[in-house]
Protein backbone atom coordinates (compact mmCIF):
# COMPACT_ATOMS: atom_id res chain seq x y z
CA UNK A 1 0.00 0.00 0.00
CA UNK A 2 1.38 3.39 -1.02
CA UNK A 3 0.46 6.57 0.88
CA UNK A 4 0.69 10.00 -0.70
CA UNK A 5 0.28 12.43 2.18
CA UNK A 6 0.74 16.17 2.01
CA UNK A 7 3.31 17.87 4.25
CA UNK A 8 0.57 19.06 6.59
CA UNK A 9 -1.14 15.66 6.79
CA UNK A 10 2.18 13.98 7.56
CA UNK A 11 2.97 16.53 10.27
CA UNK A 12 -0.47 16.20 11.90
CA UNK A 13 -0.31 12.40 11.86
CA UNK A 14 3.20 12.40 13.31
CA UNK A 15 2.20 14.92 16.02
CA UNK A 16 -0.88 12.91 16.94
CA UNK A 17 0.94 9.56 17.27
CA UNK A 18 3.84 10.97 19.27
CA UNK A 19 1.53 13.00 21.53
CA UNK A 20 -0.61 9.95 22.31
CA UNK A 21 2.45 7.84 23.12
CA UNK A 22 3.99 10.56 25.30
CA UNK A 23 0.70 11.21 27.07
CA UNK A 24 0.10 7.55 27.93
CA UNK A 25 3.69 7.02 29.07
CA UNK A 26 4.08 10.13 31.20
CA UNK A 27 0.67 10.81 32.78
CA UNK A 28 -1.58 8.57 34.88
CA UNK A 29 -5.16 9.68 35.41
CA UNK A 30 -7.08 9.71 32.13
CA UNK A 31 -8.00 13.37 32.49
CA UNK A 32 -4.36 14.40 32.91
CA UNK A 33 -3.45 12.26 29.91
CA UNK A 34 -6.08 13.87 27.71
CA UNK A 35 -4.93 17.33 28.77
CA UNK A 36 -1.29 16.49 28.09
CA UNK A 37 -2.07 14.89 24.71
CA UNK A 38 -4.12 17.91 23.65
CA UNK A 39 -1.47 20.42 24.65
CA UNK A 40 1.37 18.40 23.18
CA UNK A 41 -0.47 17.95 19.88
CA UNK A 42 -1.36 21.62 19.70
CA UNK A 43 2.21 22.72 20.40
CA UNK A 44 3.63 20.26 17.85
CA UNK A 45 1.35 21.64 15.14
CA UNK A 46 1.63 25.33 16.05
CA UNK A 47 5.43 25.25 16.40
CA UNK A 48 5.73 23.19 13.19
CA UNK A 49 3.70 25.74 11.24
CA UNK A 50 5.65 28.57 12.91
CA UNK A 51 9.01 27.09 11.90
CA UNK A 52 7.65 26.56 8.39
CA UNK A 53 6.73 30.23 8.09
CA UNK A 54 10.11 31.26 9.54
CA UNK A 55 11.83 29.30 6.74
CA UNK A 56 9.59 30.77 4.07
CA UNK A 57 11.81 33.81 3.22
CA UNK A 58 14.80 31.52 2.61
CA UNK A 59 12.92 29.00 0.47
CA UNK A 60 13.31 30.88 -2.81
CA UNK B 1 -40.27 25.19 79.83
CA UNK B 2 -37.87 27.24 77.95
CA UNK B 3 -35.38 26.97 80.79
CA UNK B 4 -35.59 23.17 80.70
CA UNK B 5 -34.96 23.04 77.01
CA UNK B 6 -31.97 25.31 77.45
CA UNK B 7 -30.64 23.09 80.19
CA UNK B 8 -31.10 20.01 78.02
CA UNK B 9 -29.28 21.67 75.20
CA UNK B 10 -26.38 22.63 77.40
CA UNK B 11 -26.25 19.18 79.00
CA UNK B 12 -25.88 17.31 75.77
CA UNK B 13 -22.30 16.37 75.11
CA UNK B 14 -20.68 17.70 71.97
CA UNK B 15 -20.59 15.12 69.24
CA UNK B 16 -17.10 13.73 68.55
CA UNK B 17 -15.44 15.06 65.43
CA UNK B 18 -16.04 12.90 62.37
CA UNK B 19 -12.98 10.82 61.50
CA UNK B 20 -10.88 12.18 58.68
CA UNK B 21 -10.96 10.17 55.45
CA UNK B 22 -7.97 7.90 54.99
CA UNK B 23 -7.07 9.55 51.70
CA UNK B 24 -8.60 12.14 49.49
CA UNK B 25 -10.75 10.99 46.56
CA UNK B 26 -8.37 12.55 44.02
CA UNK B 27 -5.51 10.51 45.45
CA UNK B 28 -7.38 7.26 44.86
CA UNK B 29 -6.42 7.32 41.19
CA UNK B 30 -2.76 7.11 42.12
CA UNK B 31 -3.30 4.26 44.57
CA UNK B 32 -5.15 1.89 42.24
CA UNK B 33 -2.11 -0.17 41.39
CA UNK B 34 0.51 -0.84 44.06
CA UNK B 35 4.08 -0.61 42.92
CA UNK B 36 5.57 -4.03 42.28
CA UNK B 37 9.34 -4.10 42.38
CA UNK B 38 10.72 -6.94 40.31
CA UNK B 39 14.27 -8.29 40.22
CA UNK B 40 16.69 -6.66 37.75
CA UNK B 41 16.66 -9.80 35.56
CA UNK B 42 12.86 -9.95 35.42
CA UNK B 43 12.68 -6.21 34.72
CA UNK B 44 15.26 -6.58 31.94
CA UNK B 45 13.18 -9.41 30.47
CA UNK B 46 10.11 -7.15 30.51
CA UNK B 47 12.10 -4.36 28.84
CA UNK B 48 13.38 -6.70 26.12
CA UNK B 49 9.85 -8.07 25.58
CA UNK B 50 8.64 -4.50 25.17
CA UNK B 51 11.34 -3.85 22.61
CA UNK B 52 10.64 -7.02 20.58
CA UNK B 53 6.87 -6.42 20.46
CA UNK B 54 5.77 -2.82 21.13
CA UNK B 55 3.51 -2.66 24.19
CA UNK B 56 4.29 -6.17 25.43
CA UNK B 57 6.41 -4.87 28.31
CA UNK B 58 3.46 -2.90 29.66
CA UNK B 59 0.97 -5.68 28.90
CA UNK B 60 3.01 -8.10 31.05
CA UNK B 61 2.53 -5.64 33.93
CA UNK B 62 -1.21 -5.30 33.20
CA UNK B 63 -0.84 -1.68 32.10
CA UNK B 64 -3.32 -2.21 29.33
CA UNK B 65 -3.85 1.41 28.30
CA UNK B 66 -0.16 2.04 27.86
CA UNK B 67 0.32 -1.29 26.10
CA UNK B 68 -2.39 -0.55 23.54
CA UNK B 69 -1.22 3.05 23.06
CA UNK B 70 2.40 1.99 22.45
CA UNK B 71 1.41 -0.83 20.11
CA UNK B 72 -0.90 1.38 18.06
CA UNK B 73 1.37 4.44 17.97
CA UNK B 74 4.46 2.46 16.90
CA UNK B 75 2.43 0.22 14.57
CA UNK B 76 0.71 3.11 12.80
CA UNK B 77 3.99 5.02 12.41
CA UNK B 78 5.66 1.93 10.92
CA UNK B 79 2.68 1.19 8.66
CA UNK B 80 2.46 4.75 7.34
CA UNK B 81 6.25 5.13 7.13
CA UNK B 82 6.67 2.01 5.04
CA UNK B 83 3.63 3.00 2.96
CA UNK B 84 5.35 6.31 2.20
CA UNK B 85 8.35 4.27 1.00
CA UNK B 86 10.68 5.45 3.75
CA UNK B 87 14.24 4.21 3.88
CA UNK B 88 15.00 1.34 6.26
CA UNK B 89 18.68 1.57 7.17
CA UNK B 90 20.80 -1.57 6.97
CA UNK B 91 23.31 -2.81 9.53
CA UNK B 92 26.07 -2.67 6.91
CA UNK B 93 25.75 1.08 6.32
CA UNK B 94 29.21 2.65 6.11
CA UNK B 95 28.59 6.16 7.46
CA UNK B 96 27.71 7.15 11.03
CA UNK B 97 24.34 8.59 10.01
CA UNK B 98 23.36 5.27 8.47
CA UNK B 99 24.41 3.36 11.59
CA UNK B 100 22.44 5.72 13.83
CA UNK B 101 19.47 5.34 11.51
CA UNK B 102 19.78 1.57 11.77
CA UNK B 103 19.75 1.76 15.57
CA UNK B 104 16.61 3.92 15.42
CA UNK B 105 14.91 1.63 12.90
CA UNK B 106 15.75 -1.57 14.73
CA UNK B 107 14.26 0.02 17.86
CA UNK B 108 10.86 -1.04 16.54
CA UNK B 109 11.85 -4.66 17.26
CA UNK B 110 9.85 -7.15 15.24
CA UNK B 111 8.17 -4.31 13.37
CA UNK B 112 11.47 -3.71 11.55
CA UNK B 113 10.87 -6.88 9.56
CA UNK B 114 7.19 -6.03 9.22
CA UNK B 115 8.20 -2.72 7.60
CA UNK B 116 10.58 -4.59 5.26
CA UNK B 117 7.78 -6.95 4.34
CA UNK B 118 5.35 -4.08 3.76
CA UNK B 119 7.76 -2.17 1.52
CA UNK B 120 7.26 -4.32 -1.53
CA UNK B 121 8.54 -1.66 -3.93
CA UNK B 122 11.50 -0.66 -1.77
CA UNK B 123 12.39 2.79 -0.45
CA UNK B 124 12.14 5.92 -2.58
CA UNK B 125 13.56 9.03 -0.98
CA UNK B 126 13.64 11.03 -4.20
CA UNK B 127 10.26 12.49 -3.17
CA UNK B 128 9.21 14.23 0.03
CA UNK B 129 6.94 11.29 0.92
CA UNK B 130 9.87 8.90 1.12
CA UNK B 131 11.84 11.34 3.23
CA UNK B 132 8.93 11.72 5.64
CA UNK B 133 8.52 7.95 5.70
CA UNK B 134 12.16 7.59 6.78
CA UNK B 135 11.48 9.95 9.71
CA UNK B 136 8.29 8.09 10.62
CA UNK B 137 10.16 4.78 10.79
CA UNK B 138 13.00 6.24 12.86
CA UNK B 139 10.57 8.02 15.20
CA UNK B 140 8.64 4.76 15.68
CA UNK B 141 11.86 3.01 16.71
CA UNK B 142 12.93 5.71 19.16
CA UNK B 143 9.40 5.83 20.60
CA UNK B 144 9.45 2.06 21.13
CA UNK B 145 12.86 2.23 22.82
CA UNK B 146 11.45 4.89 25.15
CA UNK B 147 8.42 2.69 25.89
CA UNK B 148 10.64 -0.33 26.57
CA UNK B 149 12.77 1.75 28.95
CA UNK B 150 9.60 2.94 30.67
CA UNK B 151 8.40 -0.66 31.04
CA UNK B 152 11.75 -1.59 32.59
CA UNK B 153 11.60 1.32 35.02
CA UNK B 154 8.02 0.46 35.96
CA UNK B 155 9.04 -3.15 36.59
CA UNK B 156 11.79 -1.91 38.92
CA UNK B 157 9.17 0.11 40.81
CA UNK B 158 10.55 3.49 39.83
CA UNK B 159 7.64 4.57 37.64
CA UNK B 160 3.91 4.40 38.26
Amino acid sequence: MIFNLSHFQAMVLFALMVSIAFGFLSRRPMRERAKYIGWSFLLFVVIGIGIGWMMYPFSR
Amino acid sequence: MSDESQIQQTDTEPSPPSPAPEYEPAAQFHQVRPHVKRSPAAAAGIGIAGWILPGLGHALQKMWGRAIACFLAVGILVFIGSGMRGNLFQSADADAFGRLGYIADVGTGSFYWLAKWLEVKGPDVSHADGDYGTRFLAAAGVLNLLAALHAYEAARGRKA
